[in-house]
């Protein structure tokens, strides 16, 4: 039984770790409506960006996390407006096409620029350590990246419901023309939203990076996991995709123990082919006839 | 100047441009991944060739003639493939070198074989390589079974003695990447350890990919594992160590297959305290004694000379001894056919300790280097030092408190 709830612990927590991950990936897919191949790579440029605020200025990630939000936020705007603007008519594979190419170019930039060594931050010491909480051990790092979660889909709810701005963004989102025929401004709208999508990267950097090395390939590890979580959550969904990251945290932890480490990732793929055939629209999407 | 003697004019042109052609450098062929995620090893094995190659050039070259290396980056097999193809027709090199993965060297190997080209793998460890019974393919170091054999030597010959315990009492669990590298080596552990009536209690394969250990961690506590064999990569590694921490599992000693346990970037992540005493398998590294390894501050200087740095890993140790044993026999061949490079290769008899990795030089009728061994390392204060052989040893085994 101990073991059992110190797993479940550890889904939980790794739950967190991609559900801060998989945030930016699903406002980007509900809204601008493109498959964001590049995800990972931003998250890369991110953790890049709070280790070397880290190498050269001695700052704590957790503090890195402003300057690598807005950096990320401009990024990904940049992107939108550059990349995908041009190609917002055309037919989706080829946007997908477009940042597939990205993720290819940053990918191998990073490589150009900082070789293929693992770096990290140094001389840290809040977010690496290890809390006990009675027989359990839990990760203080991790913890923090929990609560941020659920502080970050909390905080982007309620900008998206309350304000002038974010009901222009769900405008948006159900539909693209009507939403212009009413005065929002869908072009800006969207290079917002693909800039607020990657800003949650930025966050997400910050909160990881104690946690995991950065190098050019550190998006490939968490990009796939991401994409099935926000498949599953509901393309769009908020909370859908903080309750699949929490789902696919479980199921690896528990797979990982129970059935066997390298077998997890078939058991979670299982469960998701399971769902799909069930809901297609994920757990929380919002159901045939949206855009 | 009558119509004969112009064409006797055009004929010494010709013969003079013809006989330039002839002259010109030897080319050949380098075959790694020097881009995408093998990279950065991919690079440091090529810049151990890179130094061979200069030394013979300087040393005045091949036959005479100035060695002219063909970079060619290959990131999976399909590139591979095309990279050998274009070295051995378009370019026409006499001979190949390589090529860190095995996965390259597979399809590489299968190409240069056909064209008739001798391909000199100095890096890549699958033994299934050399098992082929290909007629050009010469392989200089150490293969998985050699990792492995390494990796229960340092149970039975370090570990037990060290902590004064018999062998057959210690738990052991081994762990690896779940594709071809970590596959190979760790079954090899298993077929050894069984054969040596070692107890292995736990067999963990996992994705090189994944994000979080931390069950196959619960797993090992579980078994109240004593030693830990890993075979893995630097991303893994880091995983680990960061997360048996987390976990407070603290098993008597860490064993590590190459990969990721050789490289100095892992324990600057990983931290120096976190990874002492933490025993590693690998191709002999720069702390080795010159005794046991004749060669190695020259080489250690020459790649500081030229590179600005400090090696990286082994890896360019082990790719230059190679590369010097097979540019020597290119030399000492009677020509620079195929078949006479073969039968120069075939005559190489370098006893152990006889170079600069330690290594001995004998090829089976299969092209496998037989005298290829690896060396034991341990991490102290943040420096991986040979401990095993004897001859090559620089330091005394210890474990304080571990890990």
């Amino acid at each position: 039984m101990e073991i059992f709830i110190q797993l479940l612990l550890n889904g939980l927590l790794l739950g967190g770790t991609l559900a801060i991950i998989s945030i930016g990936l699903t406002l980007i897919f509900g809204i601008v409506r493109v498959v964001n191949f590049a995800h990972g790579e931003f998250l890369m440029i991110g953790l890049y960006a709070v280790y070397l605020l880290n190498a050269h200025f001695g700052i704590h990630p957790y503090v890195a996390i402003i300057p690598a939000t807005i950096f990320l936020f401009a990024a990904g705007a940049a992107m939108q407006r550059f990349i995908i603007q041009p190609l917002l008519s055309a037919e989706g594979h080829i946007q997908i096409f477009a940042t597939v190419g990205v993720s290819i170019a940053l990918m191998n930039g990073a490589l150009l620029i900082f070789g293929a060594d693992v770096l990290t931050v140094q001389n840290i010491s809040f977010g690496t350590s290890t809390v006990g909480m009675g027989a359990f051990r839990v990760s203080s790092g991790q913890l923090i990246t929990f609560a941020m979660s659920l502080v970050l889909v909390a905080g982007l709810h309620w900008f998206l419901q309350n304000t002038f701005v974010g009901r222009a963004v769900r405008a948006t989102a159900q539909h693209r023309n009507a939403a212009q025929l009413m005065g929002v401004n869908v072009k800006k709208i969207y290079i917002f939203a693909f800039g607020l999508g990657c800003a949650c990267l930025g966050v997400a950097s910050g909160l990881i990076a104690p946690q995991y090395p950065v190098f050019p390939t550190v998006g490939t590890f968490f990009v796939l996991t991401a994409f099935v979580i926000v498949v599953l959550g509901g393309l769009g969904s908020l909370s859908g995709a903080l309750v699949g990251s929490m789902l696919i945290g479980i199921v690896d932890s528990l797979a990982g123990y129970y059935i066997a480490p390298d077998l997890k990732e078939v058991v979670y793929f299982s469960i998701f082919l399971g769902i799909l055939v069930f809901r297609p629209t994920g757990l929380f999407g919002a159901g045939r006839g949206s855009e | 100047m009558n119509t004969k003697s112009w064409v006797k004019t055009a004929c010494v042109i010709l013969s003079v441009s013809t006989s330039i052609a002839a002259h010109a450098d030897i080319k050949i062929g380098a075959l790694y991944p020097l881009s995408g995620s093998l990279a950065l090893l991919g690079d440091e094995s090529f810049r151990g060739l890179e130094i061979a190659v200069a030394e013979r050039n300087a040393a005045g070259g091949l036959k005479g003639e100035q060695i002219k290396l063909l970079k060619a980056d290959a990131v999976d097999a399909g590139q591979a493939v095309g990279a050998a193809r274009k070295l051995t027709s378009v370019e026409n090199v006499t001979a190949v070198f390589g090529s860190y993965s095995s996965a390259l060297s597979f399809a590489a190997t299968q190409v240069t074989e056909m064209a008739g080209v001798p391909y000199f793998e100095l890096g890549a460890v699958s033994d299934h390589i050399t098992e082929r019974n290909l007629k050009y393919v010469m392989r200089s170091n150490p293969t998985a079974r050699n990792f492995a054999e390494g990796t229960i030597t340092a149970i039975t010959q370090i570990v037990g003695p060290s902590l004064k315990v018999d062998p057959k009492q210690l738990k052991i669990a081994i762990i690896h990447e779940d594709a071809l590298y970590g596959t190979t080596i760790a079954g090899f552990q298993k077929q050894l350890a069984q054969a040596q009536g070692l107890n292995v209690v736990e067999v963990l394969p996992y994705s090189a990919k994944a994000v979080d250990l931390s069950s196959l961690i619960l797993r090992l506590k579980g078994a109240q594992a004593d030693v830990v064999l890993q075979t893995s990569y630097q991303n893994d590694t880091t995983l680990f160590f960061r997360q048996i921490r987390e976990a407070g599992f603290k098993p008597k000693a860490v064993i590590g297959a190459g990969g990721g346990y050789s490289m100095q970037d892992t324990v600057k992540v990983v931290g120096a305290q976190n990874m002492e005493s933490v025993l590693d398998v690998d191709f002999p590294q720069f702390q080795t004694s010159e005794k046991g390894a004749p060669g190695i501050s020259a080489f250690a200087k020459a790649y500081k000379d030229r590179f600005g740095s400090e090696p990286r890993s082994g890896h360019s140790l082990i790719n230059y001894v190679g590369a010097k044993i097979f540019l020597d026999a290119m030399e000492k061949s009677e020509s620079l056919e195929a078949d006479a490079i073969r039968a120069s290769v075939a005559s190489v008899d370098i006893p152990v300790g006889g170079t600069a990795a330690g290594m001995g030089v004998k090829f089976a009728e299969n092209g496998q280097n037989q005298r290829a061994s690896t060396a034991i390392m341990q991490w102290q204060d943040g420096v991986l030092k040979t401990v095993y052989p004897e001859a090559a040893a620089v330091t005394q085994v210890r474990f304080s408190d571990h890990p």
